[in-house]
Formats: structure tokens, sequence, C-alpha cells
């Protein structure tokens, strides 16, 4: 029994395919999904998505968005996925460079920086 | 009656015209056909999300966001005009300002502060003409475009609105109904005024299923929230390019008639003009044959 995957981007379907195992980057750390898990939905952080798939293993950076799982069918809900291997650590290092020097005079100004902020080291730990 | 010469240089530089404006409904067609599907493949995006919120409501939850809700002392507002970066889409630009314009002027009545936005050098220039100052410009947006740029302009939206920059976001664009008709709306974003859009009806498959929600149901909705008003501007985004692709279409269609007419025109003129010239020249020949036999 396998796991089907599907991550979809508001531009396109990014990914549809099988896999034995799915371990997603929640926002509190990495979940892991095999066949048979029930029902649920969750928010994505900024992470690396990993596939277990027949062909071998594969990573992918995921920026934020929610997951679903149901039926043996996880489908993940991001702005953005990357191939790791297509991931630059230099624009993420800049990234966080940048994020790290928002104003942060109000609460809610705070709560924008440090979405900024975790996005960014998600992208640079996935990246390295 | 007319110079026959300068009758067929006109009726060549038609020709070429024809050509020109084929070939632009050809790129037109091209492009509307690309950016129709990228459409397409953005409402797999909204259907899941519409999903979740449905699954989100069954689970018994109170449907209530900062975002979704109406302000009780509006204060500020902000326009954001989609037009196109090129001309030649026939009415399609003019028919946006329409919208626009008598709507900015409303909203400038009644609400002290009320900045526009613009995205595409038509409108930019167009309310420029009007008079109407344009606090942002984009003219990065062709015929794709890409959510990371739509998801900056709305990121900036969104930390405006919750930091109480402004109270209120309209967006105008050309709503995308089907190929023969597209028609020039205006949208209010900000607040969100519902989350399913009008597919609230239709009841999930399995909503007799227990989900889980990681962390909670009121965490994901505070997520769903935002993401769903990002990609309702992407999708007024797609929406404006598909339009703009038609109304070009449409429009290079019609010149290429026309100029196919034109030409059928030229062409008979010009055919009388020089056969009037040989039938002229025939005279002058057999008046000089006939002086010479007398």
């Amino acid at each position: 029994m396998a796991i089907r995957c599907i991550v979809v981007t508001p531009e396109r379907t990014e990914l549809d395919c099988e896999a034995n195992s799915v371990t997603l980057p929640m926002f509190d750390g990495s979940l892991g999904i095999l066949p048979g898990r029930a029902p649920m939905i969750g928010r994505l952080g900024f992470g690396t998505l990993q596939l277990d798939t027949a062909s071998g293993t594969k990573h992918y950076f995921v920026d934020g968005g929610f997951a679903q799982v149901e039926d043996n069918v996880v489908s993940l809900l991001t702005s953005r996925s990357i191939p790791i291997d297509k991931l630059e650590s230099d624009s993420a290092e800049t990234a966080l460079d940048e994020a790290l020097a928002m104003p942060s005079k109000t609460p809610e100004q705070m709560q924008l920086k440090d979405t900024a902020v975790r996005r960014a080291r998600g992208m640079l730990r996935s990246a390295r | 009656m007319a110079n026959a010469r300068a009758l067929d240089k006109r009726r060549k530089s038609i020709k070429n015209i024809r050509k020109i404006t084929r070939t632009m409904e050809l790129i037109a067609t091209a492009r509307y056909k690309k950016a129709m599907d990228r459409a397409q493949a953005a409402t797999a995006y909204t259907e899941q999300i519409t999903k979740i919120v449905a699954r989100l409501a069954a689970s018994g939850m109170d449907v209530k966001h900062p975002l979704l809700e109406q302000r009780d002392n509006v204060k500020s507002a902000r326009v954001l005009v989609l037009t196109s970066n090129r001309g030649l889409c026939g009415g399609y630009n003019a028919s946006i300002l329409r919208e626009a314009v008598p709507r900015i002027r409303q909203l400038r009545e009644t609400l002290p502060l009320v900045k526009v936005d613009v995205s595409g050098k038509r409108g930019i220039n167009g309310l420029k003409f009007r008079k109407i100052d344009i606090a942002e410009q984009h003219t990065q947006f062709e015929d794709q475009p890409g959510y990371d740029d739509v998801e900056k302009i709305a990121d900036s939206y969104l930390a405006r609105y919750i930091t109480g920059e402004i109270d209120r976001l309209d967006v105008v664009y050309t709503k995308f109904i089907s190929t023969s008709k597209q028609v020039p709306t205006v949208e209010t974003l900000l607040p969100l005024g519902s989350l399913g859009e009008d597919q609230d009806l239709d009841e999930p498959r399995g909503a007799n299923v227990d989900f889980e929600f990681l962390p909670s149901a009121e965490s994901i909705l505070e997520e769903v929230v935002p993401t769903s008003f990002k990609v309702r501007l992407f999708k007024c985004f797609l929406d404006a390019a598909v339009s703009e692709q038609v109304a070009r279409m449409i429009a290079m269609k019609g010149a290429t008639e026309n100029a196919g007419e034109m030409i059928k025109q030229l062409s008979m003129t010009y055919n009388r003009a020089r056969q009037g010239q040989i039938t002229g020249e025939i005279m002058e020949i057999i008046g000089g044959v006939e002086a010479l036999e007398n």
C-alpha cells in the first residue's frame, strides 16, 4: 500500500506521485505519515518535505501552507515548493538578513518579522 | 481620376498592416491558451482551500477572523487597478478605467484618504491623464503573472491592513467569464467578505469524517484566511491576463478583417483607375491615327 502525495501551488500542481512514506514539515517540527493514517488537517511550516518513493528519497522545500491527509492521500497546499538541489543558500542568507533588519516596534510588525525570520531560517536549513 | 500608382502603394501598405495584425492575432491566441491553462491550474489550489474551509466549518467551528470582518469606521482605502502594459487590445483598458475612475472619485468623496495603485503602463498613463495620483506602480506583469510577484503585493497589503494603515482594499480588474464575455468589475478584497466564494453550497464529500487539526482549528483558520486572500488576488491577476489576451485577439481579428475589406475596395478603385488610364491612352492613339488618315 502506498500513499499518494499531491503538492499544489497557486500556479500549478507541482507534484503528484506515489510514496511509501511522507515526512511533512509541520509548523512545530516534522511529522511522518505512513499508509493508513487517520485524517488530519495541519499547518505546515517552512522546511523540507521528504518523500520515500520506490525510486529513492526526494526532498522539497515547502514554503508554509497546509497539509491534508485523507484516505492515504496527502495533499499539500503551499505557495512555493522547490526541489532541494535547486535551492540556493546565498539567497536564503540574504533573505534572513533582510528579515532580521525588519522593524518590530508594534506587535503586528513583530509578528510579521517573526514569520519572515522563521521562513528564512527554514529555507536556510533546507538549503544546507 | 485617382492616381493608379498611389492607389497601388496604399494597397500594398494595407497588405503589410494586415500581415502584422494577423500575426498579432495568432500570438494573442497562443498567449490566451497559455494564460487560460494557468488560470485553470490555479483552480486546483482554490478548490483545496475551499475544502479545508468547509471542513473547518463542518467541525463546528465559528469562522471568524479580523480579515473577514467589516471595520466600523473606515478611514483610508486603497484601490488597485489592473490594466495591461501594451495597447492594441480594443476597449480593454478603456473599460477598466471607466469602471475605476468613478469608483475612485466616489471613495475620495466619502473617505479622507484614498490611494490608488496601478498595474500596467496603460492604466498608469490613463490615470495620469485623468489627474489621479498614483501611489504605487507595477509594470512587471505580462501575460503570465507569477505568484511570487503577486504574493509580494498581497503581503504588503496584508501588512498594511493588519497594522491599520488601510481599512479597505478594492481591486478593479476584468473578470473572465467566457471567451466571449469579460466584465470589468470592482471587488472588495479586504475585508474578505466570505471564504468559500460561491461554492459554499456544495457539501464536502467526507463531511462525516473526523479530522484531526494540528495544532488546532483556530490556528489553521488564522492561516487559511490570509492565504485565501492571496489566492483571490492572484486570481484577479490571472483573470486580467486572460481577458487582456482575449480582448487583443478580438481586436486584432477585427483589424485583420477590416484590412481585408479595405484592400478589396482599394483593388476595385485601382482597377477602375487603371482601366480608365488605358482607355484614355487608346482614345489618344485612335485620335492620332484618325488625324493621320485625314
